[in-house]
């Protein structure tokens, strides 16, 4: 059914028309470029029907990929959502194809190792250059382009200033006794990273038994002083607008938002380096359309796709040459320093190898 | 002879009767045959709890042996799920802190409800059935709505906290830190929801009951509140024990109530099942363990409480 809503949605673009024709036209007279001229037809019948991308709700908005749909007037690509990257994973197992699906810097090896991705051809997209070059190295998997960076942001503290005296820069601000109540956690099992490069391990996304128990009662330890997991950014802003919580794990587009409600706002990175994230749009195993692919990722590669992300959702994104006009998001995102997203200013967010034990430990401690 | 006449005429009346009716074996079987729409008529309910009732739980049942999983590749059949929830105790302890809410709030819901019934069973207002209405008033509204006002009623700058600046009562660096994204928060947003649900069969109960019996009371010598104790609480007892019930099922697996408004203390035992199958990564194996857990709990008390219900009614009549 979507394949046929697809073929009838699809309109040849004036430009394709005229490849094809000049194509088709060289064929007939030099013979030698029927091979050329059929592939081209072939490849414009294989790739019709709508783009289907597998993406977090939110990046379904136009002018986040306006150079495709300029590309391919009225080839709207279809979205489907995903809640978290395991979300993606259980649709694709199911039978979803998607053509591009965004999980983040963490999740590209197990992209990668699914069989459900396959690598970029990065001649196919002009704008990689103008990437930050960490990001791209962080999408590689042996050797191969599979993931594309776009979006990235830090994990770090976000406190009131005229609430809150840390003691030190430290994730430790996140159970500071004496903020007992005021303080949000985020909802997710990298609660067990930060933790782990608190106590000081060497390896925070692949600590030992011994290792990750400690990590868990520390969390479980101090639960009591937290108000909130929050896994709504939209609950946690609220919350921390309203004065409810002081003290969060948050974003940098967090940090925006406060600063907009005329909070004094602090965005700490901790001494024990904060965490980033970085969304890799990765392109489906076997995409019928995977020009149309390429020439949406490089879309959203472009500078203008990411100024308008910066402006817009208070993330960062990898183009260098995107700048957004809040002068607050530039200093929170450390824009100036394109080396502030990894060691030893970061910890970019990486393949966990023991991820489902992290998950139960985290649910244990919520349940604790 | 007028008896006579009478109980004879009661008799043949009677074999007249039982000479119409077939055989009562007979008769069952007849009545099926005859009745062409019984089978359709039972067959559609039927279907619809055998696939989307049995069907799914036994998906469910599937995935907590693991005979089912999301992960590719073959699986063998393991317990390994069931043994966690018994041995580690943490799901357990959740399950018990919900439980322990859940009755919470289906106690002091029937405390409230019960008064707010009897008024309009028994106060002899004309206007019951308007005042029912503006009970059930609120449904109106979404549920999520309601919800979200409870927030803005008991957050730091809340309704509850500004009146108490507003009266000195609080500082204003010191508001109320409690009253939202806590357990107080969650039994009280729950309560406010299901109080409706209880009244209405307590009110059901209260108006069926027969009148004279509290008459005979009163001329008896009972004083109203000892009719009230022996005769009107325990003949509506099945009214409350079905408000209870009906609050206290849903409420023992609820999961928006909590995620909205209960922060860390308030995250309840459906919280985590949501979370093990959806939010944080799926472990559905431990997400259908809980929940064909929490479903044998509740089925187990219904039918408790079904058998008291029926025993209050017996006796009650």
């Amino acid at each position: 059914m979507t394949d046929r809503q697809g073929l009838s949605g699809r309109e040849l673009s004036r430009r394709d028309l005229l490849k094809l024709g000049a194509a088709a036209g060289g064929a007939a007279l030099l013979g030698a470029r029927a091979a050329t001229a059929s592939a081209a037809l072939e490849r414009a019948t294989a790739e019709s029907g709508r783009l289907q991308v597998l993406d977090w709700a939110g990046y379904e908005v136009k002018d986040l990929w306006l150079p495709y749909l300029e590309k391919y007037p009225g080839q709207k690509p279809k979205f489907t959502f995903m809640t978290n990257e395991a979300n993606a994973l259980a649709k694709m197992h199911a039978g979803f194809e998607p053509d591009v699906v965004r999980p983040y810097v963490g999740y590209v090896r197990d992209f990668a190792e699914s069989g459900f991705v396959q690598p970029w051809d990065t001649k196919l997209i002009p704008n990689l250059k103008q990437l930050n070059p960490t990001m791209v190295r962080a999408g590689r998997y042996e050797g191969k382009q599979y993931g594309i960076p776009q979006d990235w942001g830090f994990d770090a503290i976000l406190y009131r200033a005229d609430k809150v005296t840390p003691k030190e820069r430290s994730w430790s601000l996140l159970f500071d006794e004496r903020y007992g109540g005021k303080i949000a956690w985020f909802d997710d099992l990298n609660q067990l990273v930060w933790a782990g490069y608190y106590l000081g391990f060497k390896r925070p996304y692949d600590q030992t038994d011994a290792e990750l128990k400690k990590s868990q009662a520390l969390l479980e330890s101090k639960k009591h002083l937290v108000r909130m997991f929050w896994s709504s950014e939209t609950d946690m802003q609220n919350a921390f607008a309203s004065g409810d919580i002081w003290i969060a794990f948050a974003w940098p587009a967090d940090w925006v938002a406060m600063k907009s409600k005329g909070l004094k706002v602090v965005y700490m990175h901790p001494r024990e380096g904060a965490l980033s994230w970085i969304g890799m749009l990765m392109l489906g195993k076997d995409s019928p359309r995977p020009e149309h692919a390429h020439a949406f990722v490089d879309a959203w590669s472009s500078a203008r796709t990411g100024r308008w992300l910066e402006d817009n959702y208070g993330y960062g994104h990898a183009n260098l040459r995107a700048r957004p006009k809040s002068s607050d998001l530039l200093r929170a995102l450390r824009l100036a320093d394109p080396n502030a997203v990894k060691e030893p200013n970061a910890h970019i967010d990486r393949h966990i190898p023991r991820r489902r034990l992290y998950a139960k430990l985290w649910e244990e401690v919520k349940a604790a | 002879m007028g008896g006579g006449e009478g109980s004879l005429t009661a008799r043949s009346a009677a074999a007249d009767a039982a000479a119409d009716l077939p055989p009562p074996a007979r008769r069952g079987r007849r009545l099926l045959h005859a009745d062409p729409a019984t089978p359709a008529l039972l067959g559609l309910p039927l279907a619809w709890l055998g696939v989307f009732f049995l069907v799914p739980i036994g998906i469910v049942a599937g995935y907590s042996l693991d005979a089912l999983s999301i992960e590719p590749g073959p699986h063998a059949l393991t317990l390994a799920g069931w043994r966690e929830l018994v041995h580690e105790g943490v799901y357990l302890g959740l399950f018990w802190k919900s439980v322990q809410m859940s009755l919470l709030v289906s106690a002091v819901v029937v405390v409230l409800a019960y008064p707010l019934a009897y008024y309009l069973a028994l106060s002899g207002t004309k206007r019951k059935y308007v005042l029912l209405l503006i009970l059930i008033a609120p449904f109106l509204t979404s549920y999520l709505l309601r919800l979200l006002a409870w927030k803005v009623i008991l957050g730091s700058q809340g309704v509850v906290n500004s009146f108490l600046f507003w009266t000195g009562l609080r500082d204003a660096d010191h508001p109320l830190g409690q009253l939202l994204y806590s357990r107080f928060a969650v039994v009280l947003v729950l309560a406010y929801v299901w109080l409706p649900f209880v009244a209405l069969p307590i009110f059901v109960s209260l108006e069926s009951l027969d009148r004279r019996l509290l008459e005979a009371a009163s001329d008896l010598g009972a004083r109203r509140w000892q009719a009230f104790l022996q005769v009107t609480l325990p003949l509506s007892a099945p009214g409350v024990v079905a408000g209870f019930l009906f609050v206290f099922i849903p409420t023992v697996g609820e999961f928006v109530t909590p995620s909205l408004v209960g922060g860390t203390s308030g995250y309840m035992y459906g919280n985590q099942i949501v979370d093990l199958f959806g939010s944080g990564f799926p472990d559905w194996r431990t997400g259908a363990v809980l929940a064909l857990f929490l479903l044998v709990v509740v089925a187990a008390l219904t039918a408790v409480f079904a058998r008291f219900l029926q025993f209050r009614q017996v006796t009650a009549g």
